[in-house]
């Protein structure tokens, strides 16, 4: 053994490797590698984990709408782990995100059954925000707890779960329940509230008031990457003075296209045609949510004061920022992004488009697997959600065809995080030398005489 | 004499840093070996190879004559070779015995049957520790609680339980950069006892004056290469600083009398508590003109710490007042206090003064990163951020491989040159500076007095608050003694003498004009032994 670990001849490509795809990359292909030792030592059967796999990379991508419900899988990983991700950055551990995700459901429901009469453009953008709101609030009140009185977020937050599934489920058999339907649930909401499929975009567009939507979004949008590109040094120099020009000009142009071109283009032409197909908008909600939290955690100051309170409270304090109102900042940002991703499960997934009684998600906490998984990237989480979202989506495949248990996925994914979590277990299997800049990580060299 | 340890061709590298290149550093048994070496140098990186810590690149290590490999500290203990760092490795609040057998528990004989569920032995250790305590007199008491002990205390603690690990060999990691001079001096007796008997010490520092006062050898190292070594008696001030530097260092700072305009900073009355409530800064006035330098001296531990917490609002003001710019700044959030003009050089640079994880770049706009020109609206503007790093980098000679590293990779004292040009790159009009110079070699104090001195020139008022006599010393327009949270004393610096401020400093001498009265039994602190009955008054 000892011989092997000092002339393991792949320990230099090994290690490259390492580098180059991340050790995130490395741990998961090691867990999947266990994985299938697991499955050959149960089964006896050599073939047993290659059909496995096999079935859970067509289950997850080949079959039959396959690739989109691993996407709508993916979805609410992504805006669940986004909203961890912002608390670990801000020295908070938002374990309550699967509460904050039913409340999120709970109040987007609520908003989007209020009424029948008004159109998408506002309803919609109404019910996403009451959503949002709402697992905001749930989760500020734990960060205000913990700053008026110390209580710690990981009890508090955890305890508003219980708060949240109980008062989910009391709203929905009393409060707001369907008396049309057979289930107990809340009413189905508004049509005009309900999220978009990608099949259904033809037809919704056809209503100018949609298209009048799309189009402000589409010109907000191209303005902002106009504005991003404006501001690289080449494009600058030339711009000059014509900077805000390019910038409200482009928005104004895209945004007329938008609003001309897309309701004829896509009726002539769509390539979503499958009216089964659930994929839905809220994908490139999540995108943009990526975006968005890469962009204010990196690029602005309320990010910067939040990395600031996470990395060091003290010196936060000593630079002048706001301590509690940060705390409270970032737990209500965590909480957002997770009553978003229930409120889109209402609003764009549910048969109903409602909120039944029996919604359990589970997304909450492999949410917290994933955010540590893509050590809090906001695209290393968009990676390792679809991931989690493949192999949620692919794992009934596999079971059926080749009869291995299902719950092998949650080994593989337990596995990849633990490996993630301690990363010198990988160097130590691959033979792999720590990287310099890790050492320091040696708990003994903290003193600041060296 | 036999050689204890010695290390040839050690090499380390960091990314872009070349801290260890092919250094010799040979021990000899029973003598006091001094490190010397400018921020940087590859001090502290070589000492943790040593200890462990680090693998080296290329060189080994010859432990007695023989070839060793030292994989982890438990290693280095087990060959004989403790360490002291910086910053202590104790447990708070336990007992000194119980941290001195952490991670070395012994059992009360009959209960090894119980397995993980066996008694600790602690009457046995707390034996042990009195003997060790006897035998090279380090005065601990095996039965106290970490948290109640001083620094010097501390630090005894960790010799004493790098001697019940049976080390041979003793690195000191600056031992003294958070000691008083007295304790400074109480801490090379011990070493005297510890080389008397044997032992071998291998000690960092960066005053000069404790090189001569207790090295039996001194090597110096630069740039991470081994400038040199000789013995003290070879050598003078002048040359070892030279040696260090590469340059002649000018020991004294010349500057001219001050000119003292406005009143900066007035505090009245100041009451302040620390964390357990015992009100330790006790009705202080003072006031700063802008232009001036006041040094406020004292022992560490008098309330210093707590006073300028409170002048800059990290701290709660029990009682009186204080005004900065006919501002009153009593009780309002640090934002304000920093954006009246105020900079703040704080006395523990890990703990406020930087975030260890954040590059370079972002530990320059701790402060300011709101203001233009660091954002823009809520954006920050990330190309002036690297350009201001880039500026500091260079002005204030901060050894570090780019601006994206972080402040965690940084030696001790490059770390603090980063805290020191952030805070002296505003405009300033009242600089707060705590111990500005700790653990920084003497080419960059010279420097960092140089940059005060100079932001006293441009008008602004300088408190400085420090244990370096010297520094307070060199420094000051007027001296403020604090003890007991009670300023005893101002003098006019030219006339001021370092035996009269030594007594103030224990608490001896003379008193301010309006000096308070005694309390009447409210205040335990300073009960019988306050200053003031000390005094005789
Ligand atoms: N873990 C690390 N990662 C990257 N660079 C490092 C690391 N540790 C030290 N360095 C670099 O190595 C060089 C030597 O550092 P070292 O801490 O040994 O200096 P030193 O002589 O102890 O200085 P000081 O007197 O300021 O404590 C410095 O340039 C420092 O930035
Ligand atoms: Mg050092």
């Amino acid at each position: 053994m000892s011989e092997n670990r000092k002339t393991n001849p792949f320990a230099p490509f090994l290690s490259a490797l390492g580098r180059a795809l991340g050790m995130p990359a490395l741990a998961l292909l090691t867990a999947f590698i266990i994985g299938a030792i697991v499955i050959l030592l149960t089964s006896g059967d050599l073939l047993a984990a290659p059909t496995a796999y096999w079935g859970l990379i067509r289950g997850a991508l080949f079959k039959q709408r396959g690739l989109s419900e691993s996407l709508v899988a993916s979805i609410p990983y992504v805006l669940l782990s986004l909203g961890l991700s912002v608390g670990f950055k801000s020295g908070l551990f938002n374990i309550g995100v699967e509460g904050q995700f039913y409340i999120g459901a709970l109040c987007a429901a609520w908003a989007g059954q209020i009424t029948t009469g008004l159109p998408a453009i506002i309803h919609l953008p109404l019910a996403l925000l009451a959503g949002a709101i709402g697992g905001a609030i749930w989760a500020g009140v734990p960060g205000y707890l913990k700053m008026r009185t110390g209580a710690h977020e990981v009890i508090s937050t955890m305890m508003m779960n219980y708060v949240a599934f109980r008062l989910t489920e009391y709203v929905i058999t009393d409060k707001l329940r369907d008396v049309n339907s057979t289930t107990i649930q809340t009413p189905s909401v508004s049509p005009a509230a309900e999220l978009w499929t990608f099949a259904a975009i033809p037809q919704r567009l056809q209503d100018p008031l949609n298209a009048l939507g799309v189009a402000l979004v589409l010109a907000l949008l191209t303005a902002l990457v106009v504005r991003a590109l404006a501001d690289r040094p080449d494009w600058k120099a030339k711009l000059g003075a014509r900077r805000g020009l390019a910038i409200g000009g482009s928005g104004l142009l895209a945004g007329l296209i938008a609003f001309v071109a897309l309701p004829l283009l896509t009726n002539a032409w769509w390539p979503f045609t499958d009216a089964y197909d659930r994929l839905h908008t809220g994908l490139i909600m999540a995108v943009l949510a990526a975006v968005g939290v890469w962009w204010l955690m990196e690029k602005t100051t309320p990010g910067f004061e939040l990395r600031t309170v996470g990395a060091n409270p003290n010196a936060a304090r000593y630079a002048g920022m706001n301590i509690t109102r940060n705390v409270v900042l970032a737990m209500a940002i965590s909480g957002g992004l997770a009553g978003l991703a229930g409120t889109i499960e209402v609003l764009g997934v549910s048969i109903c488009r409602c909120l039944p009684l029996f919604f359990s998600s589970g997304y909450g906490f492999d949410s917290i697997a994933i955010s540590l998984l893509a050590r809090n990237d906001p695209f290393g989480i968009l990676a390792a959600s679809f991931l989690f979202g493949a192999m949620r989506n692919g794992a009934d495949l596999m079971e059926l065809s080749s009869g291995v248990s299902k719950y092998i996925i949650s080994l593989i994914q337990a596995l990849a995080l633990l490996f993630v979590a301690a990363p010198a277990i990988v160097r130590w299997m691959y033979r792999m030398k720590a990287p310099a800049g890790e050492e320091k990580q040696a708990p003994l060299t903290r003193g600041w005489g060296g | 004499m036999t050689i204890a340890l010695q290390a040839t061709g050690i090499t380390k590298r960091f990314p872009g840093v070349l801290a260890n290149d092919h250094v010799n550093f040979t021990l000899k048994q029973g003598e006091i070996h001094a490190l010397l070496g400018e921020n940087g140098a590859g001090k502290s990186t070589l000492m943790n190879i040593l200890y462990g810590l680090y693998q080296p690149d290329e060189g080994e290590i010859l432990l007695n004559g023989q070839r060793i490999q030292i994989t982890s500290p438990h290693d280095a203990i087990a060959q004989g070779i403790g360490m002291v760092h910086q910053h202590f490795m104790l447990v708070p609040p336990l007992t000194v015995t119980e941290n001195i057998m952490l991670g070395q528990e012994s059992i009360q004989a009959g209960s090894q049957a119980l397995g993980p569920l066996a008694l600790l032995d602690r009457r046995s250790v707390a034996k042990r520790i009195r003997e060790l305590s006897q035998r090279y007199g380090l005065a601990v008491d095996p039965d106290a609680t970490v948290q109640d002990l001083t620094v010097g205390a501390q630090q005894r603690v960790e010799i004493v339980k790098a001697l019940y690990r049976e080390a041979q060999i003793l690195i000191l990691d600056e031992p003294t950069a958070v000691l008083t001079p007295q304790e400074a001096d109480d801490l090379f007796v011990i070493l005297r006892n510890l080389v008397a008997q044997g032992k071998s010490i291998i000690f960092i520092t960066h005053k000069l004056r404790e090189v001569f006062a207790v090295a039996d050898q001194i090597s110096v190292m630069r740039a991470g290469k081994m400038a040199g070594s000789v013995q003290p008696a070879q050598a003078t001030r002048e040359l070892l600083a030279e040696m260090m530097v590469g340059r002649a260092v000018i020991l004294t700072i010349d500057k001219t009398d001050a000119n003292p305009a406005n009143v900066v900073l007035q505090v009245e009355n100041l009451r302040v508590q620390d964390d357990r409530r015992h009100t330790v800064v006790n009705d202080i006035s003072l006031s700063v003109r802008a232009g001036e330098i006041l040094g406020i001296a004292g022992v560490q531990g008098n309330g210093q710490t707590e006073l300028t917490e409170a002048l800059t609002g990290l701290r709660k003001v029990v009682g009186g007042q204080v005004t900065i710019l006919s501002q009153d700044t009593t009780h309002v959030m640090p934002r304000q206090i920093s954006e009246a003009g105020v900079s703040h050089v704080p006395e523990d640079r890990h703990k406020h003064g930087l975030v260890l994880s954040f590059s370079l770049r972002d530990n320059f706009v701790l402060c300011t990163y709101y203001q233009p020109p660091f954002a823009k609206g809520i954006e920050i503007d990330f190309p002036v951020l690297e350009e201001n790093a880039r500026k500091l980098i260079k002005m204030f000679d901060v050894r570090t491989p780019g601006a994206s590293t972080s402040a965690g990779s940084l030696s001790g004292g490059n770390q603090q040159k980063v805290i020191i040009a952030r805070e002296l790159s505003r405009p300033v009009k009242l600089l707060i500076a705590s111990q500005p110079t700790r653990g920084l070699d003497v080419g960059s104090i010279e420097f960092i007095h140089r940059r005060i001195v100079e932001a006293r020139d441009q008008g602004a008022a300088v408190l400085l608050i420090s244990a370096e006599l010297d520094e307070i010393m060199s420094l000051s327009d007027r001296i403020a003694v604090m003890y007991k949270g009670h300023i005893l004393s101002t003098l006019d610096a030219s006339t001021a003498t370092r035996e009269q401020l030594g007594l103030l400093m224990a608490g001896i001498g003379g008193a301010e004009p309006h000096a308070p009265a005694q309390r009447s039994g409210n205040n335990r602190r300073n009960g019988p032994d306050s200053p003031l009955e000390a005094m005789n008054v």
